[in-house]
């Protein structure tokens, strides 16, 4: 788990530059006063002149914030890289063909290596996709595995994001104001580029159109639309793939087929990114009083004549009851060790590691099982013990509707803050496509607690981003 | 036993909208019990309309209509023929594991005073699944019992269009029985609270004198056994050769006839005949 | 394109159109009610620039009494007046993100660069002066927003629904102002105006931003007769409704280029151009001055209306 000093990204033990880091260090070093300042405001303006916002919940309509920007990347080796990558690789790999398998012969299920009720009676399993056939088998196309570093060979997953994960354009955009900022640092360092994202992510859409289309398959993202917090990521990645930006109400069923209404009457869809909730996708077969989603949608699903990327019920494998189980779910399906660490995690249904975790509360790290974001969570040894005595309550009212694991360590990256330059923790989710084949865009979207010591990275809790640099040799 | 069914429901999707879509559940499939000799669905826009088979097996209509004008009437007509195998409907068919049926959903909570007597017995299944169709019954015909249900939120049946009650069905005016659809949730949610998987079964049943002609409902269990065994706790009986089998779910949700979306004022039966024909 | 988007490109275009014609009536009737030499002038100037604007019964119904300040919060920054500044600033800014992919950087710019700035200022401190600049700052926003559009949108059917609702909104304005105040413009037996009738006139002028080209064109002292030529015969009048129904008719025949079909709309677009070609005051007068408005105004609305049953808005 690494001991209690967080493992410094930049710095060895004895205050010398990790190998990484010796390019950037230098160039820090050369750097003139205030020029790390004219940086991050000029960064500022970048971000708003593209118009990068996301909307803060709960506050007052028409509010959009720029997720502040540490203009300090943060590196990656190329050898660390490739380790990541593979475990990354084999770790989606894993959950689709489980995802295949509990929604069709549920042989995992039969050989007893993971709990049936805790499968079927799951409500992020979609009993609707029973026997359902997806394109080329594929039910998450589109991942983002949060991970975070403890040490100098230590990764661990945090969660596979295997629903509508999102955050991608912010990766795309911190390079493009990275490369705009400091131009010469590209010149000497050479970095993986990840312009490739939004063409791989065309490709990947392309080649999971239901058989039978011929030509270039048309492709729609569907998003909730304009009030929606992630309605940039969405505009953005449909027009840097050139995919038309859709809502509901665009979209009708016709004789079972899918079409958008045009100026010039119906086109058919044949692949949908869609960026909505299972839930809403569909009134006719979900949620009867969704106003997002396309009556008739599923059933065209289910018929073979329009592919759902990422597929619904894809929830159930990144699961917090399920997480437990994935290394075991790798050795079933691919025969291999898991690559990537887990994080421990207890079971509060069971009555002696409940006991003990409430009994070390202020250790730990609560996780609501069903949350996300950052919220109905509790870091312990950062929180107070009104905090602590709050979340002990919650757990001895509903054991199961909680995960708890160890405070990690999370590694810390230099950080642009008021002080000057100052380590602060980070995490890093790689964006992962899978069609016909598996492509990791290198780096992803590292995100970086900007208050002091916080562990919690998420934008809507202060959270800012780095742009993330993985090495070529 | 050689039956004739007939059946008619409609939907009225409010004035202006610009497409109606529809899911149908209302083509009964050959199996054990029953062989479809004819059937066929007809309403405005079939020609066009989608066909698959879904998650549980059923054989679904995707149909619409654009722009939809006025009612919407769907028309069922069809001959099969049956056999009574004392409900024991088996292994058979493609659908998901047996499993998959003690999830409970928000219309098959019961009650614990329904099936709590069960818990730990040590007679058989089978004979727990009987004993435990007896006790909806009974429990479900009382009228005190009833109401109790009914202010439990149990008693969902209009609203979720399964089977219903029908106008005019002559019934004792001292029992009014609730809808079929409230006994086979009940003997359901039951099961899933025994551990023991059970399903909702939508169908026809051949009118007698104590019951008229309907579109009605019952459950099935499993048993390691004997496979799926219907229960129909209305009749208190287990499904003979009077009873159709037509679509399943893990309610009457997921099975229900006719599902449409803007639904408007919701499904309407219009009317069914089920008559034993030789 | 979506039909959405093509309906959200229209509204985008009309709503900024409407935000400077909102600014620039207000303007006017600001003005005149401090030039006013009668008793109560001031308030009932105020009133007739909200009935070309359409937004005077709305105004009475709130109860309040028309003076400068309730009549310019009303038309600036009521959120519970459709037509006012602040809501369509906000409905053009709605509808351009909505077709974030189709619009430009440059015009995506203006107007967010534009609302932020808008929604930032506090109803109370606009006052006097402020307000006057206020308002310029308002046709400014709108000019810009025209520029980059004019500047950077590829010239497609985009383009051409932009413009459609630019100049639909447009057509309706100058008819309304002229509709309004039609009774000023009618010939009489007396040929020269008296004070009144020449401050009417001008408010007339500079309520369609032409009290000056009018001396361009005319070289004349205001007539009636001349004041009303300018806004409804005169093609290079950018305002007229000449200039305006031959502007949507052109717009929308290229969009039948570019679809290579023609449709309802086109029809609608050619009779309300008829109304205003080959014919002459003297005809106009003669018929009626209102009823010729009022039929200019309906047969644009159907314009409006055929275009989005044509190209599926919803």
């Amino acid at each position: 788990m690494g001991d209690t000093t967080p493992f410094d990204e930049m710095h060895n033990a004895d205050g010398s530059v990790r190998e990484p880091y010796r390019a950037l260090a230098q160039w820090l070093d050369e750097q003139p006063d205030k020029a790390l300042t004219l940086m991050q405001s000029d960064a500022e303006a970048i971000f708003r002149k593209l118009g990068i916002t996301f909307a803060v919940y709960g506050s007052e309509e028409g509010t959009e914030k720029v997720i502040p920007f540490d203009v300090i990347p943060r590196i990656i080796s190329a050898m660390e890289w490739r380790k990541l990558s593979k475990g990354i690789e084999q770790r989606v790999r894993a959950l689709n063909a489980f995802l295949y398998d509990i929604y069709h012969r549920q042989e995992i299920l039969k050989a007893g290596r993971i709990p049936e009720k805790l499968i079927l009676q799951n409500s992020a399993f979609c009993p609707e996709m029973m026997g359902l056939e997806p394109a080329r088998g594929v039910y998450a196309h589109i991942i983002g595995t949060d991970i975070v570093r403890v040490g100098p060979d230590e990764f661990y997953v945090l969660e596979d994001n295997l629903r509508t994960p999102s955050g991608v354009s912010y990766m795309l955009e911190d390079r493009e104001a990275m490369m705009q900022l400091a131009p010469d640092l590209f010149s000497r360092i050479k970095v993986a580029p990840v312009e490739n994202y939004p063409e791989n992510l065309r490709r990947t859409l392309e080649s999971v159109a239901p058989a039978g289309v011929s030509g270039t398959p048309n492709i729609a993202v569907l998003t909730p639309g304009i009030y929606n917090s992630a309605y940039f990521e969405h505009s953005f990645l449909a027009d840097q793939m050139g995919a038309q930006l859709c809502e509901g109400p665009d979209l009708f069923v016709d004789g079972g087929k899918v079409y958008m209404r045009t100026t010039t009457g119906p086109e058919r869809v044949d692949v949908i990114y869609r960026r909505i909730d299972d839930d809403y996708i569909d009134p006719l077969t979900f949620r009867p009083d969704s106003m997002l989603g396309v009556p008739g949608l599923f059933n065209a699903y289910r018929a073979g004549n329009v592919t759902l990327v990422n597929a619904p019920g894809t929830g159930i494998a990144d699961d917090k009851a399920v997480y437990t189980y994935v290394p075991e779910i790798i050795e079933f399906y691919l025969g291999e060790k898991a690559l990537l660490n887990n994080v421990p995690t207890y079971n509060c249904v069971d009555e002696e590691e409940r006991n003990w975790v409430l009994a070390n509360i202020a250790d730990l790290v609560v996780k609501e099982v069903h949350g996300s974001g950052g919220y109905g969570m509790m870091v312990g040894p950062t929180s107070t013990k009104a905090q602590h005595a709050e979340f002990k309550r919650k757990i001895e009212a509903r054991p199961d509707n909680y995960i708890v694991q160890p405070t990690l360590a999370l590694s810390t990256c230099p950080t642009y803050v008021n002080a000057g330059i100052a380590p602060r923790h980070v995490d890093l989710r790689p964006y992962v496509l899978m069609g016909e084949e598996v492509r990791i865009t290198p780096g992803g979207l590292t995100r970086v607690a900007l208050k002091k010591g916080s562990l919690v990275v998420n934008s809507s809790q202060g959270g800012g981003t780095k742009d993330t640099w993985v090495l070529e040799d | 036993m050689r039956i004739s069914i007939r059946h008619q429901l409609s939907t009225t999707p409010p004035a202006g909208s610009p497409n109606a879509v529809l899911q149908l559940l209302l083509t009964p499939q050959s199996g054990p019990t029953q062989t479809v000799e004819s059937w066929s669905v007809e309403m405005a826009g079939i020609g066009n309309a989608e066909r698959f088979t879904d998650a549980y097996g059923n054989s679904v209509h995707l149909v619409n209509q654009r722009p939809p004008e006025g009612e919407l009437v769907v028309t069922i007509e069809g001959v099969v023929t049956t056999v009574d195998r004392h409900g024991v409907f088996g292994r058979v068919g493609p659908g998901p594991v047996p499993a998959l049926f003690k999830r409970v959903t928000p219309l098959t909570k019961a009650p614990v005073s329904l099936y709590g007597k069960f818990r730990g017995s040590k007679d058989s299944r089978i004979d727990v699944l009987h004993a435990l169709m007896a006790r909806v019954g009974e429990v479900l015909h009382s009228p005190a019992q009833v109401q109790s249900q009914s202010q439990d939120g149990q008693s969902q049946s209009q609203s979720q269009g399964g089977p219903t009650a029908a106008e005019g069905e002559e019934v004792a005016p001292e029992l009014p029985r609730p809808p079929a659809t409230d006994y086979a949730h009940a003997f359901i949610g039951a099961a899933r609270a025994l551990d023991i998987p059970a399903r909702y079964i939508t169908g026809y049943l051949v009118g007698d004198e104590d019951d008229p002609a309907a579109f009605h409902a019952w459950a099935e269990a499993y048993d390691e056994a004997l496979g799926w065994v219907g229960f129909d706790a209305m009749l208190g009986l287990c499904p003979t050769d009077r009873h159709v089998r037509l679509a399943v779910g893990l309610d009457g949700l997921s099975a229900q006839p006719l599902r449409a979306v803007p639904a408007g004022d919701g499904p309407k039966e219009i009317g069914v005949s089920v008559e034993v024909v030789s | 394109m979506l039909g959405r988007t093509a309906q959200n490109l229209f509204w985008l275009s009309r709503y900024v159109e409407r935000a400077e014609n909102m600014a620039r009536l207000l303007e006017v009737g600001y003005r005149m009610s401090l030039t006013s030499r009668r008793e109560g002038g001031a308030s009932e100037h105020l009133v007739s620039m909200m009935r070309a604007a359409e937004v005077d019964e709305a105004f009475e119904a709130t109860g309040r009494q028309a003076d400068l300040d309730t009549v310019a919060h009303y038309m600036m920054f009521d959120p519970g007046n459709a037509s006012s500044v602040y809501s369509c600033l906000l409905a053009a800014r709605t509808n351009a993100r909505s077709v974030r992919t189709a619009i430009t950087i440059d015009m995506w710019e203006s107007l967010n660069a534009g609302w932020l700035e808008f929604s930032q200022i506090k109803p109370r401190d606009v006052r006097g002066a402020k307000l006057l600049g206020l308002l310029s700052w308002v046709k400014q926003l709108s000019h810009e927003f025209r520029g980059a559009l004019l500047g950077t949108i590829l010239r497609d059917d985009g383009f051409a629904f932009s413009q459609a609702g630019n100049f639909v909104e447009r057509a309706d304005n100058t008819a309304r102002i002229l509709d309004v105040k039609y009774y000023v413009l009618l010939p009489r037996a007396k040929m020269v105006g008296g004070d009144l009738d020449i401050q009417q006139w001008t408010l007339i002028l500079r309520a369609a931003s032409a009290h000056r080209s009018y001396r361009h064109v005319y070289h004349d002292r205001y007539k009636a007769h001349n004041i009303a030529d300018f806004l409804m015969l005169r093609p290079e009048m950018p305002r007229s409704l000449i200039f305006c129904a031959r502007y949507i008719e052109e717009t929308l025949d290229s969009l039948a280029d570019i679809y290579g079909k023609r449709e309802g709309c086109h029809e609608a677009a050619t009779k309300l151009r008829a109304m205003v070609e080959g014919t002459n005051m003297e005809t106009i007068f003669a018929h009626g001055l209102h009823e010729f408005l009022t039929e200019f105004i309906a047969r644009n609305n159907a314009v409006s209306e055929s275009l989005s049953a044509s190209y599926n808005f919803y």
